[in-house]
């Protein structure tokens, strides 16, 4: 028998899909300014190609900054799961927690505790995620904002110039393509392996736990 | 009059209308009103001035070169006139001990007055033994001379951030003088730098005894304060998606922009779009080059390779320096067969012991 449990707000799922959407959109607008491969070749066509798509990057980088400030807000103010200390490695047992999954997705053990948040795996994941989501906030609006003292300035005592920005912002793009291949392999891994309906919770917002592991 | 001293009036007059024209240009350049170049030319001309002591150290004297041969005569005259050029290695009349007399008796009679402008980056290593002047050590002389000068310019990206000789791996632990002196000086970077930002610079010094606006790297925001990208006459090809591919291919010679080979313009603070070089109103990316960055800190390292998008990586531990597009792709491809590898292990462990799960 399966029990069903509340693991995930309303907000921190709307977080999750404005960021992955956004990611992915950042991610092909990026690609597409580091090498503009279409070249268009016929003069006065009014397209506007690499003027429109670094428009869609700088939409798509709204929204992904807004994500990243909710996701900054829950993990102070939201449930239990969402919050920062409850999947990050700092407590013995979150400690365990993280060697433990290692080893299970080493196929090293099959036993594994269930949680109704992160593993500590992925939650230490997941922090330099939005870590790095923070680098792309700041060399990204010192790039889109290029005259401004504030923007300016922290970017120079950040990165130094704006050719190091630019190149910061692309590697970290790197990051967030090899992340999202990575975790996509995880989740669906996960969930033929346990199948406490971890997918459909980042919809439904629940997961299922077999009644005889909960305590 | 006679013939000698109507030519001597037609020159001084030549002179009195270029010299106009120079404190014009640099006071469009500065974005001050035309109300204020005869301040500006008063400030110039005054005998008051303070002199200029002009120091030279790692350097190729390119600046020097590029300032005094403005093809624009007015700006060489100009600038040759307000720097009462008490000491100047290139210029001055003077060598050797009596040359560095000037130097110590200006910086004494002018203490707290006089403008210092640096030339040339300051090896550090080894005591500063790489660089000597008169048997001193550049380190020693620039910490003699910028405490007692009433404002210090680094002229070039040399003395403003270390140039060529503190790229990587800086043999000789070259920095910028701000870098060695600890404290923020006026920056006019560039390789060589326009002469205008120079002069403009100096002028306001002159004219309002205070610097111009500086950005947090030091460089005045009259000259430094928009990206070459952002005002380059090629950024309509650029947004329309018309890009050379190869240099001397057809889309070069249309004139199309140079983003794809390389060009550091997206990058890159100065004002070469808009004042130009040389008075034949050229700049590189108008004759066909991409902008190289040189007004960048250590762009010797992080623009170059200067025909591609991106600098080079060095990723640590293997040392081989690689571009970041076949790195992130090599990692992404390892990440994809380390999945598949896992994943055939998970089937393949599943194979042999059976799913135990369809037991429970
Ligand atoms: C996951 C997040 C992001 C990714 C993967 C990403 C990716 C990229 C890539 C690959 C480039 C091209 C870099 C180059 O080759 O020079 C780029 C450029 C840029 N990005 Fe992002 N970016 C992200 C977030 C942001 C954010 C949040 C902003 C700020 C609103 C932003 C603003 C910019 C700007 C201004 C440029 C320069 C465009 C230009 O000057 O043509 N990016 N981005
Ligand atoms: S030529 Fe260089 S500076 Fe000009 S639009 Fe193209 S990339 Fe920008
Ligand atoms: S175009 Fe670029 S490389 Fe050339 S002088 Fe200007 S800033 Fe320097």
């Amino acid at each position: 028998m399966y029990e069903k449990r509340l693991a995930w707000s309303v907000l921190f799922r709307l977080f999750h899909w404005a960021f992955a959407l956004s990611i992915m959109v950042l991610v092909a607008t990026g690609l597409y300014i580091h090498y503009p491969w279409s070249n268009s070749v016929i003069e006065g066509s009014r397209s506007f190609v690499v003027a429109k798509v670094r428009y869609v990057h700088f939409v798509a980088g709204f929204v992904f900054i807004s994500a990243l400030l909710v996701r900054l807000y829950l993990w102070f103010f939201g449930n239990r799961q969402e919050k920062l200390w409850d999947s990050a490695p700092v407590t013995p047992a979150n400690i365990k927690n993280l060697f433990s999954t290692i080893g299970y997705y080493l196929y090293l053990t099959d036993r594994h505790e269930q949680r109704l948040g992160h593993n500590v795996l992925a939650g230490t994941v997941y922090i330099l995620t939005i870590l790095f989501g923070f680098c792309q906030v700041m060399s990204g609006l010192w790039m889109l904002y290029p005259e401004s003292p504030f923007w300016g300035s922290w970017g120079v005592s950040l990165l130094g110039s704006q050719a190091q920005a630019r190149f910061v912002h692309y590697l970290i793009m790197w990051y967030f393509s090899i992340f999202v291949f990575i975790h996509l392999y995880i989740v669906i891994w996960n969930d033929v392996k346990d199948p406490e309906g971890l997918i459909s919770s980042i919809f439904t917002g629940r997961k299922f736990f077999h009644k005889d592991t909960i305590s | 009059m006679s013939r000698i001293e109507h030519e001597k009036e037609i020159k001084s007059r030549v002179s009195r209308r270029s010299f106009l024209k120079g404190c014009a240009m640099a006071a469009a350049a500065l974005g001050l009103s035309d109300e204020l170049v005869p301040k500006l030319a008063e400030a110039a001309a005054s005998p008051k001035r303070p002199p200029v002591v002009w120091l030279h150290f790692q350097e190729c004297t390119g600046c020097t070169e590029g300032l005094l041969r403005a093809s624009h005569p007015d700006i060489a005259t100009l600038i040759l006139d307000i720097i009462s050029l008490d000491y100047h290695e290139t210029v001055m009349a003077a060598a050797g001990h009596q040359a560095e007399e000037i130097l110590s008796s200006t910086i004494d009679k002018y203490s707290g007055k006089f403008i210092c402008v640096a030339e040339g980056a300051v090896p550090t290593k080894d005591g500063g033994i790489y660089c000597k002047i008169g048997g001193r050590t550049a380190l020693e002389i620039i910490k003699d001379v910028a405490p007692k000068a009433a404002a210090v310019i680094s002229i070039g990206t040399c003395a403003s951030f270390g140039g060529v000789q503190a790229a990587s791996p800086n043999p000789t632990g070259a920095k910028g003088i701000g870098d060695v002196l600890g404290k923020q000086v006026i920056n006019i970077p560039g390789c060589p730098p326009n002469p205008i930002a120079f002069l403009g610079t100096v002028l306001h010094l002159l004219t309002f005894k205070r610097p111009p606006e500086l950005d947090s790297l030091g460089r005045p925001l009259f000259a430094y304060g928009r990206r070459n990208h952002d005002q380059c006459e090629r950024r309509a090809h650029f947004d329309e998606g018309r890009f050379v591919e190869q240099f001397g291919d057809a889309n070069h010679k249309k004139g199309y922009c140079l983003y794809k080979v390389g060009c550091k313009g997206p990058v890159t603070y100065a004002n070469c779009p808009a004042v130009r070089f040389n008075d034949v109103s050229i700049w590189p990316v108008g004759a066909g080059h991409g902008c190289i960055g040189c007004t960048e800190p250590n762009f010797w390292d992080t623009c170059s390779p200067f025909y591609e998008r991106l600098p080079g990586v060095k990723l640590p531990g293997a040392g081989v320096v690689t571009d970041a597009d076949s790195a992130g792709k090599k990692i992404l491809g390892i990440a994809a067969a380390a999945a598949g590898i896992h994943a055939a292990v998970g089937i393949g462990k599943r194979l042999v012991k059976g799913n135990q799960e369809e037991g429970k």
